[in-house]
């Protein structure tokens, strides 16, 4: 480009320096929130101090020591990887279905299929909440992956139709032509070139089933619920390090997944919602 | 040549396991729900049920469900718009940004947010937020306001919690779609005279009008259906219609009410999906709704 860049014509460096300085202080506004809550986490007083007094790891412990917690960081990551799997077969497969299967009014069935995302989650919930009292099923757990299954379907859909509008159809084409059938095609072409799609849907599909509250707050059996429930609920009456130290296990968490994903599958094409 | 794309081919049926699941799992249940807030009672468990319209006729009597509802609505509208108002400058640059490094640093400011659970973020605009929290307490150890300001227990809060939350939804909708406007058109503008600002303004942003609505319907949807941080953000103080629908379970087990007053949030985001179709149609012609 041998243009200079965007407001660096008429009023230079005051448009430039707006520009940045108004970025800097989102990106600040996006992350000073989540520094904050890693200072509390390792703020040893059981009440919010500012400035932390000292270091301490004992509201890790308490975090890691706590047979509630450790019961619901495990049932999330149990439904989360339920869901992963039941969101990818479905989204994966309708994508496919609605990018290469000469469906009539694939738009239609597109904009149904993204439907989850665009209503009310806590509606997904309720919806089915009050279908399992109707034919009273009581809360079980595969209802619990299934609500999650249903908001989840429409990253891995995006994710993968991204794709698959994005590459070379003439692939495809060259294939048919050196003999190949439609079905072979899509086995040995299409699915390869689409694994990059489907695996950032897949991802998108595991946090948000592992973040999920709006579903879960109807579907979850007392007793047995999810880590955010839980973390709400020790919320409402606590706002002690525990909290702190939970959060902190989360975010490398999602740190960790969102790094994997930039290095296995890379996140300028992919990560569009 | 087109045989792969013309006519139905074998791989359309791979959309049948979604269209049963939406069907059993999803159009089912939201029908349900329709039915239910219609009745008296379940009729599987109770033998004489009837249709009644009481539940829709508590919610037109009663002002106090319209302020619920008006609150609802006000704080979707406020946090969308202050979710626009931040994130679109960050989209922009994000779509214009060169470096793969820089971009890779940017994403992950985004990213990791979004990535980090809404109850845990709440948390930390507590902590921020509250008496004792950061920003009260820094203010008051450099004196200058000797009682801690009210930064929490109201709608400010709220909005300012909910934006925080739903900004990565924005961001991640409008740079697809920023990065996908030629950026010669915004340079032929400024060599034919146009200020950045100007080229900014009649080229870039009407050009990312699909985007501007996209994200801001995601975000409006999401925070009209936000039950966390209202709660703990408005301090039990403001009710919203998704904190309505959970008490009416929880604490009354009104399963008839709550599906009549899910059945106004239901209508509320239709009509809005559906004007953002129209909307979306006008601005972008043929433009795919992809």
């Amino acid at each position: 480009m041998t243009t200079a860049p965007l407001v660096a014509r008429l009023t230079p460096r005051l448009g430039r320096f707006c520009y940045l300085a108004l970025n800097v202080a989102v990106v600040v506004f996006l992350l000073a929130p989540i520094a904050i809550v890693f200072v509390f986490a390792l703020n040893p007083t059981p009440y919010i101090q500012f400035p932390p007094v000292g270091v301490s790891l004992r509201w890790f412990e308490k975090f890691f020591a706590s047979r509630d917690f450790m019961n619901a960081l495990w049932l999330s990551l149990e439904v989360a990887a339920m869901t992963t799997i039941a969101a990818t077969l479905f989204g994966a497969s309708a994508a496919l279905a609605l990018a290469r299967g000469g469906l009539p009014g694939s738009r239609v069935i597109t904009a149904i299929m993204l439907s989850p995302l665009m209503l009310p989650a806590i509606l997904t919930g309720l919806a089915l909440f009050q279908s399992y009292v109707l034919l009273d099923v009581g809360r079980p757990l595969w209802g619990l992956v299934l609500g999650h299954t249903l908001v989840s379907i429409p990253y891995v859909v995006r994710t993968t139709l991204a794709v698959l509008q994005n590459f070379d159809t003439r692939l495809e084409e060259a294939a048919c032509n050196l003999g190949a059938g439609p079905l072979r095609t899509y086995f040995e072409v299409t699915l390869p070139l689409t694994k990059p799609g489907v695996m950032a849907g897949a991802v998108f599909a595991f946090i948000v089933s592992f973040d999920q509250f709006p579903v879960s707050l109807f579907l979850v059996s007392p007793g047995r619920e999810t880590l955010p429930i839980t973390l709400f609920n020790y919320l409402k009456f606590d706002l002690d390090g525990t909290i702190g130290a939970a959060s902190v296990v989360s975010i490398l968490l999602a740190v960790l997944v969102v790094f994997g994903l930039d290095r296995t599958v890379g996140l300028r094409s992919y990560a569009k919602l | 040549m087109n045989a792969v794309r013309t006519g139905i081919t074998p791989i359309a049926w791979l959309i049948a396991p979604s269209a049963l699941l939406f069907t059993l799992f999803f159009f089912l249940p939201m029908g349900l729900m329709a039915v239910i807030s219609l009745l008296t009672g379940n009729p599987v468990v109770q033998p004489n049920v009837d249709f009644t319209t009481k539940y829709y006729r508590r919610i037109l009597d009663d002002t106090y469900y319209f302020e619920v509802i008006w609150t609802t609505i006000r704080i979707g509208l406020l946090t969308t718009l202050s979710a626009l108002l931040i994130g679109y400058p960050l989209a922009h640059w994000m779509a214009r940004i060169r470096g793969r490094t820089a971009y890779a640093m940017l994403m992950m400011a985004v990213l990791t947010p979004m990535l980090t659970g809404i109850v845990v973020r709440t948390f930390a605009w507590m902590a921020l937020l509250s008496d004792k929290g950061a920003i009260n307490q820094a203010l008051i150890g450099l004196g200058l306001i000797s009682k801690p300001l009210p930064l929490m227990y109201n709608e400010f809060s709220i909005v300012l919690g909910l934006t925080h939350i739903y900004v990565p939804y924005m961001v991640l909708t409008l740079v697809g779609v920023i990065g996908r406007i030629d950026e010669r058109l915004e340079h032929a503008a400024q060599n034919l005279g146009a200020s950045p600002l100007r080229a900014f303004l009649e080229v870039t942003l009407p050009l990312s009008l699909p985007g501007i609505l996209a994200g801001s319907l995601l975000v409006f949807a999401l925070a009209i259906s936000a039950y966390v941080t209202p709660i703990l953000m408005g301090g039990f103080q403001i009710m919203t219609l998704p904190m309505l629908i959970y008490q009416q379970i929880s604490s009354s087990f009104n399963v008839g009410f709550a599906a009549a007053l899910g059945m106004v949030l239901l209508t509320i985001s239709l009509v809005l999906v559906i004007a953002y179709n129209r909307i979306l149609g006008l601005v972008s012609g043929q433009r795919d709704l992809q």
